[in-house]
């Protein structure tokens, strides 16, 4: 069942690059990921980080390719930001699946809404910090 | 400034609560680590974006220009704050192409860092141009928030046609009363001999002819043919062309106008202008380099313009169409009016020569069928066309493209001769 998600939504993957549809990327991103814990059976996978950086690295990848019109000239740094970027959020984003997946398997009784609620306090402890870098960075070059 | 977001950022809010959700329900922890890193993603990215401040604008450094020139156009942009990607695109008209520059073109902006892009334009074909406006395309750092704005206001460029020089030109019938460079056919003061004459009271002595005096007895002066200008107008026929890829007969006609607008005004002839088609529009003949500028900007506006309705030649001004004046038309013969507005200028009188600026190089002969014999009929019917002009007195030769023009008013000089040979 696993292999069979995971061939769909390769096919669907396929399907969104060659219609240029970037909407298509989600459902292919979806069907992936069904699939994963599908062809895993119960306990705390630590694969599970990997698979999830994948996937988003997959979506950005996708999307980036759907993004990029042949007919405008990208200098290099655009290039190289972009590419920064995406594998910068791969990477911190497999930290932070090890993390919760490490939170999980060490408060193994604990429930399932905490967790989820530790996610989020994550990202939204990366989103203040990165607000307020901007924000510095800002002041120090008036 | 206009903020669209990517699909991307539903999808990702979509995959992580439903993540969530999943592992909620299904109580499936590694789930959770499934969806964390979307979840990640559109925070990191939406806590990153913030609107630009963008300063941007766009210049020409001529306003002027002739075919085949290169005219260099500058984009300055800039922001407050870091732009990760910037895409700036400037629309090109038909008729200028892109030499030197990326077009449109991504790049990154650093705060307070000014970027210059060097656009340099080809002027391909004559015209008026309206360059512009300036659009901008701001993304943050993920791509899921996109700003977008257009800056306002076009640059004109003015491309004139380039035309060559020709040596010769269409010689006149008539002659006005002012100097010019024109041998005119009636009797005065000149350089040209044309006849002599018993002396009259007045007569200066250097004018004597002491040959014919000392066989005649009595004195005899020489006359002259005085060198006057002329009047002339060009009409060019504006009602239809015919046209494949980036050139047109009305491309042909508006070059040849210019050029011989130039012949002439260089010969100290008066010159006129007459754009008849959708659009009557006329220039009241003069001379110098002022009437040279005011006939190609003239020209320049010329267009193709679909109308039903037309006006008569009775509403152009008589000044515009003096007497005597010659009329040479530029027309590829394809519309009835302007025919027939050139058989009435030839009932009334003017001295008109016809070049037929050849629409069948542009029109591509079909390989069978009703269509081929439709198009040999037209051909025909072209010819039936050049007959009727010929027939009542008027020069009419058929100019095809990559015939020089020189050539042509060559041509034209030549029927004209053998016309007043055959009338004389």
């Amino acid at each position: 069942m696993a292999a069979g998600a995971a061939g769909l939504g390769l096919l669907v993957l396929t399907a969104a690059l060659a219609l240029r549809a970037p909407s298509a990327v989600g459902w292919a991103v979806l069907v992936c990921g069904a699939g994963y814990p599908a062809g895993r059976h119960g306990g705390s996978d630590v694969w599970a980080a990997t698979a999830g950086a994948l996937l988003l690295l997959a979506a950005e990848l996708a999307s980036w390719s759907i993004d990029e019109d042949s007919r405008i000239e990208t200098e290099r740094p655009v290039l190289l930001r972009r590419g920064a970027f995406v594998t910068a959020l791969a990477l911190g984003s497999f930290v932070v699946g090890l993390m919760l997946l490490a939170a999980a398997h060490v408060a193994a009784g604990a429930s399932l809404v905490v967790a989820g609620a530790g996610v989020l306090a994550a990202v939204v402890a990366v989103a203040v910090v990165l607000r307020l870098v901007r924000g510095v960075g800002g002041q120090t070059r008036v | 400034m206009t903020r669209t977001a990517s699909p991307r950022l539903t999808s990702y809010a979509v995959l992580g609560v439903v993540g969530l959700l999943a592992a909620l329900v299904f109580g499936r922890p590694e789930l959770v680590a499934l969806a964390a890193p979307f979840l990640l993603a559109l925070g990191v990215g939406l806590a990153s974006a913030a609107t630009p401040r963008l300063t941007a604008s766009f210049a020409l450094d001529a306003a002027r220009a002739v075919e085949g020139d290169e005219v260099t156009g500058r984009v300055t942009v800039a922001a407050a704050g870091p732009v990760d990607r910037l895409d700036v695109y400037v629309p090109v008209p038909q008729g200028l192409e892109v030499a030197h520059g990326d077009n449109p073109l991504a790049l990154v902006l650093r705060p307070g860092v000014e970027r210059e892009l060097p656009l340099t334009l080809r002027a391909a074909r004559w015209g008026g141009y309206a360059i512009g406006p300036l659009f901008l395309r701001a993304r943050d750092a993920a791509g899921l928030l996109a700003w977008e704005a257009v800056v306002a206001g076009t640059r004109e460029l003015r491309v004139y046609p380039r035309e060559p020089t020709l040596q010769r030109v269409v010689r006149p019938v008539e002659t006005q009363v002012f100097a010019g460079n024109e041998v005119a056919r009636t009797k005065g003061d000149g350089i040209e001999f044309a006849d002599i004459r018993p002396w009259a009271p007045g007569d200066v002595l250097r004018r004597v002819n002491w040959r014919a005096s000392a066989r005649r007895g009595e004195l005899w002066v020489n006359e002259s043919h005085p060198e006057r200008n002329t009047d002339v107008i060009l009409f060019v026929d504006s009602f239809a062309e015919a046209r494949t890829g980036g050139a047109g007969t009305l491309d042909l006609s508006v070059r040849a106008t210019a050029a011989l607008a130039d012949a002439y005004l260089r010969r100290r002839d008066r010159v006129g202008l007459i754009g008849f088609g959708g659009i009557l529009r006329w220039l009241v003949p003069g001379t110098g380099v002022a009437q040279l500028y005011r006939i190609v900007d003239a020209l320049i506006d010329t267009q193709i313009v679909l109308s039903y309705y037309w006006r008569e030649l009775d509403v152009i001004p008589r000044r515009t169409l003096p007497p005597n004046a010659l009329v040479v038309a530029l027309t590829p013969l394809l519309d009835p009016r302007s025919v027939a507005a050139l058989l009435d200028l030839r009932n009334r009188g003017y001295d008109l020569a016809v070049v037929d600026v050849s629409p069948v190089p542009f029109a591509l002969r079909p390989a069978e069928g009703d269509a081929r014999i439709a198009f040999d009929l037209w051909k025909l019917r072209r010819e039936a066309i050049r007959h009727r002009l010929t027939s009542a007195g008027v020069a009419v030769v058929e100019w095809q493209e990559g015939t020089p023009l020189q050539a042509i008013v060559e041509e034209v000089r030549q029927f004209r001769r053998y016309a007043w040979r055959a009338r004389g």
